[in-house]
């Protein structure tokens, strides 16, 4: 579903991504784990080019989305992001946030878009704030909302970027049980974090990272009971 | 000496003419100024640097320069050198629209650069354009935030078309000169004036409080 080939990214003098090869199936959820300035952010943003990329393909469902011909805002409807700090649009209510993306891009009716965006809040069990705005919710209130705004493009992949990260700690269980929910359902996700128990819990496989190199992947169990390398070592032992 | 209020009396037809010169002048070029302004500022801060230079240009001139230099150049040089004759309301709305252009590009440059970039990434992730993402997302959070330096621009506008008194555009200023000289008299029509434009700016700055409340989110 999502190949990278020799994938590279710098910023100016910096060399952030060295060279990273990864492949994802349809249908299965990778956990992207490393210390901060690992690169695991700017690895996934990259999957969907918010960042431009340096060198190497990323191809998506085959089709290489790297090429210049290639029109990334179409790419970008087939695959959704959640972010770090929600980035939902303050001067929009909850619904108007869910609705402006498929009515613009998508072009369904007003009417299609509002009754897809009801169904999606009730999902995230936030129906009773539809008309309210952002500035008014909790965090993960908001992160719900966001999570259901980038489903509202009915894409086939996500990517979450450290969706947890911002959130008061009693809150990121509500955020985590709509992700697994999502996971349940056969969804493709990509998920950069740093809560080991998701990790385990839902997670087909683990991808560490390290100073800009996937430096081993495996299946849960193997990494946390068995990890091979002496960095995913030192790197596990600090955080669980 | 006494007030004469009767010369005031006198002079009233021809200030109410002058004042709606003056609140023509003003909402012509606040138009026009705010149009030329945002897509001067909208060139500033494109990324490549050859194109935006002609806009960065432009401001640095017209907000290097005074105003009055500006009014003299346009009503004596630039129009007559296109239409070979000159008319001092056009020069007037030209200089006044040109001048506020360059106020209000940074306004807008600013505006604009304040939006926090997650915004511009939320939006594009969603497969939105950046030109989409312009118009429903990052402008309209923007522009809430240039209402109180937009307000700013348009009272400082509305009160620099009096200087347009020097190429004898008929605003209220140039009447309230015309009765100063025929009488003598200095308080009399520049208090006339001055009360005739504290009341346009506070009916300005009413209506700009009435737009940012409006706007508000909770």
């Amino acid at each position: 579903m999502i190949k990278v080939e020799n994938l590279k990214k710098s910023f100016g003098e910096n060399d952030v991504l060295k060279n990273i090869n990864a492949i994802v199936s349809p249908r299965e959820v990778v956990v992207v784990i490393g210390p901060s300035g690992s690169g695991k952010s700017t690895f996934l943003r990259c999957i969907n080019q918010l960042e431009t990329i340096t060198g190497g393909h990323i191809f998506i469902e085959g089709l290489d989305t790297t090429d210049k011909k290639v029109n990334i805002n179409k790419v970008r409807t087939e695959v959704g992001m959640v972010f770090q700090h929600f980035n939902l649009f303050p001067h929009k209510t909850v619904l108007e946030n869910i609705m402006l993306a498929p009515i613009k891009v998508r072009r369904i009716s007003k009417e299609q878009a509002s009754q897809r965006g009801m169904e999606l809040l009730k999902k995230v069990g936030l129906a009773e704030k539809a008309n309210a705005y952002p500035d008014s919710l909790s965090g993960g209130q908001k992160q719900r909302v966001a999570i259901a705004r980038a489903l509202a493009m009915e894409p086939k992949i996500m990517l979450f970027d450290e969706p947890t990260s911002a959130l008061d700690p009693e809150m990121v269980g509500e955020v985590l049980e709509v992700m697994k929910q999502l996971a349940k359902e056969g969804m493709t996700m990509v998920v950069v974090t740093h809560e080991m128990g998701f990790a385990k819990e839902v997670g087909d496989r683990v991808i560490f990272m390290d100073e800009g190199y996937i430096i081993e992947e495996n299946i849960p169990s193997e990494i946390f009971n068995n990890p091979q390398q002496e960095r995913t070592k030192a790197f596990l032992s600090k955080v669980l | 000496m006494s007030f004469r209020w009767d010369i005031i009396f006198e002079y009233a037809p021809f200030l109410l003419k002058g004042t709606l010169l003056t609140i023509g002048l003003s909402v012509s070029s606040i138009l026009i100024g705010t149009f030329l302004g945002l897509l001067i500022g909208l060139g500033k801060i494109m990324k490549n640097k050859v194109l935006a230079f002609p806009f960065y240009s432009y401001v640095t001139v017209f907000r290097g320069t005074p105003l009055l230099v500006q009014i003299f150049l346009i009503h004596f040089g630039i129009v007559p050198f296109f239409t070979g004759e000159t008319n001092a309301v056009t020069a007037g709305v030209i200089a006044l629209s040109l001048n506020a252009a360059a106020y209000i590009a940074e306004i807008f440059r600013a505006g604009i650069q304040s939006i926090d970039k997650g915004q511009m990434e939320g939006a594009r992730s969603l497969g939105m354009t950046h030109i989409q993402t312009m118009i429903h997302v990052v402008l309209p959070q923007a522009f809430k935030r240039m209402i109180p330096p937009l307000g700013n621009e348009f009272i400082v506008l509305l009160k620099d078309s009096s200087l347009l008194c020097v190429i004898a555009a008929p605003e209220l200023m140039y009447w309230g000169k015309a009765m100063g000289s025929q009488y003598f008299k200095v308080w009399e029509p520049y208090l006339a004036c001055a009360f005739i434009y504290l009341f346009l700016t506070l009916i300005l700055s009413f209506v700009l409080n009435r737009l940012e409340r409006r706007l508000k989110t909770e």
